[in-house]
């Protein structure tokens, strides 16, 4: 079943067209890629479907309703999470309090009364359980991305959309990130919506890549088809 | 702070408090009850510039809508002023609630805009509107007790304030509280976690306001005389020199802003009344180099055990 489904999306900003009709669908129970060079428009696709930006055109279906132009507010109500590429801590609240936000919020974790424990939870899934109390302006740039992660899962999405979460990893940490989001998928039954630099990554847990060049669609299909087409290379190569 | 905790020191406080008409004098007495006003003021200016980071120039024009309403409820009608006082904060409540509505969701500097027109015009307009408000030679007006007494009346305020900072303390270590400072923090990220933002600093704003209104009408029954000082842009900007000098955005910080800065200004009255230019220009540098004020200060000195307990307990409790 299509989970999430964006069809001609345009975007523009000023003179530059930063999405130029761009229609695609993430399966539910899946995790989707989207990739390409700079600048591509990876972001404000995001942006769109999060309500963060409105489309010029084109309209966007989660779940089997539209939800074109809704704002992020009520996006994220329905059950879309988003991370943000340069990550927005609450700065002056501790790790903790920067994900009660999101629980206190959640229709769906609200229900069971016990938010605190559950902020805890999501904190201690992403390895952030012990600086709970420490306010969020103190961590480093790898564990704002964490933070980001831990507050997006704590609106308990249905579909929990992720940009560039892996920057600043080694090797062996992005295997573990991969593993973990891969979790989160088969154990918590989300769906993942992607943008990644990192290939190999994106090759081990991707189900479908979509990529974009130049606000445009470019391809989509599995990480196999993906890397062999002559286009792909060409748009990566000619950046 | 937890609930216990802040109940506990607010009693002890107010218990202390209640021992002073004993041992003050009439003149003293005033500056308390004065005191008291502004820390009602400060406390609930602070829920909107600290809490929210919203800049309102309009909370003495609240407070001077509580004041004219119950005023002039009472003088022209012969309300009862207790009802009066109600009566105008609601009024507050309400005009807050639609300027909120028709400004909040453009952004904060168009409240900052807007509020600022509002208290201008309502200057003039209680100035020009001499048959119902006596312009600037005041409008005379009965006061809360029967029999005035300096004491009465400190207790009344005494009640106010306590009733602002249990209803500001009630709010901000709520859940709607963690929203407020989500908003101040970062609103996109607020919103993208399903802060519904403008509903917030509607909120922040109405609730603000109306304490404003309270605030003022009690303090126009006091002063039994209600003029256009009350909501004019000097009335404003002691506030805000008090809530920035006390310490933005932490609880007692305007609190000990508003009784150190009232105290302070009946010392420098007799060179003139330039004291709101020299607070004024005092909150400039605090806000440059201090931006959390005193409490910002003293909480750097006791920085550590102290500052670690107080957010561990926020996020509690
Ligand atoms: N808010 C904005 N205002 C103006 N231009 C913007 C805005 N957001 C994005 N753009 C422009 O739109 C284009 C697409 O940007 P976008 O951030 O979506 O790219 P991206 O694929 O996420 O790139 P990256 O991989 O560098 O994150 C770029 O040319 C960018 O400069
Ligand atoms: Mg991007």
């Amino acid at each position: 079943m299509t989970l999430l489904e964006g069809r001609g999306l345009s975007k523009r900003f000023g003179g530059v067209t930063a999405l130029d009709q761009v229609s695609f669908s993430v399966e539910e129970g899946t995790i989707v890629a989207l990739i390409g060079p700079n600048g591509a428009g990876k972001t404000t696709l995001f942006n769109l479907v999060a309500g963060a930006l409105k489309p010029d055109a084109g309209q966007i279906l989660f779940a089997g309703e539209e939800i074109t132009g809704l704002t992020a507010n009520v996006t994220c109500r329905r059950g879309l999470a988003r991370t943000f590429q340069v990550t927005r801590p609450f700065a002056t609240m501790t790790c903790l309090e920067n994900v009660a936000v999101a629980v206190v919020n959640s229709p769906r974790s609200r229900a069971n009364g016990t938010w605190r424990l559950s902020a805890h939870e999501c904190l201690k899934a992403v390895g952030l359980g012990d600086l709970a109390h420490i306010e969020a302006r103190h961590l480093n740039v790898v564990q704002k991305k964490r933070l980001e992660i831990a507050r997006a899962l704590a609106t308990r999405p249905k579909l929990l959309m992720l940009d560039e979460v892996l920057g600043g990893l080694n090797t062996q940490e992005i295997g573990q990130a991969v593993d973990f989001i891969r979790s989160l998928r088969d154990e918590h039954h989300l769906t993942v919506f992607w943008i990644e630099h990192v290939m190999g990554a994106i090759m081990q847990a991707a189900e479908k890549i979509i990529v974009l060049d130049q606000g445009r669609r470019l391809m989509e299909g599995s990480p196999e088809e993906v890397v062999k087409d002559s286009r792909v290379i060409q748009a990566y190569l000619g950046d | 702070m937890t609930d216990r905790r802040f109940f506990v020191i607010l009693f002890v406080a107010v218990g202390l408090l209640s021992l002073l008409p004993l041992g003050l004098g009439v003149y003293h007495l005033h500056v308390m009850i004065v005191s008291l006003f502004y820390v009602m003021m400060a406390s609930s200016w602070n829920l909107l510039a600290g809490y929210t980071g919203q800049v309102s120039f309009a909370h003495a024009a609240f407070a001077g809508i509580g004041a004219y309403t119950s005023g002039i409820l009472a003088a022209k009608f012969g309300l009862n002023p207790w009802i009066g006082v109600f009566i105008g904060t609601i009024l507050a409540a309400l005009i807050g609630l639609g300027m909120g509505i028709l400004c909040l969701r453009m952004g904060g500097i168009y409240l900052s805009l807007t509020t600022l027109g509002f208290s201008e015009i309502l200057r003039i307009v209680i100035t020009n509107e001499y048959e119902i408000t006596r312009g600037t030679m005041g409008l005379q007006v009965p006061g809360l007790v029967a029999d005035y007494s300096k004491p009465a009346y400190f207790y009344i305020m005494l009640g106010g304030a306590m009733l602002t900072l249990i209803v500001l303390y009630k709010l901000i270590y709520s859940d709607i509280g963690l929203n407020f400072r989500a908003v101040q923090n970062d609103e996109r990220a607020a919103a993208s976690l399903g802060v519904d933002v403008v509903r917030m600093r509607v909120l922040a704003f109405t609730v603000s306001s109306a304490l404003a209104g309270m605030a003022g009408g009690l303090y126009g029954h006091y002063l039994l005389l209600i003029t256009p000082e009350i909501p004019s842009l000097d009335q404003q900007f002691l506030v805000l020199s008090m809530t920035v000098i006390g310490g933005m955005g932490s609880f007692l910080g305007p609190i000990i802003g508003a009784i150190s800065l009232e105290i302070f200004s009946e010392y420098i009255r007799a060179y003139g009344e330039y004291h709101v230019l020299v607070f004024g220009l005092v909150a400039l540098v605090v806000a440059r180099f201090a931006p959390n004020g005193l409490m910002g200060l003293a909480e750097h000195r006791l920085r550590g055990r102290r500052k670690a307990s107080r957010t561990v307990s926020a996020a509690a409790g």
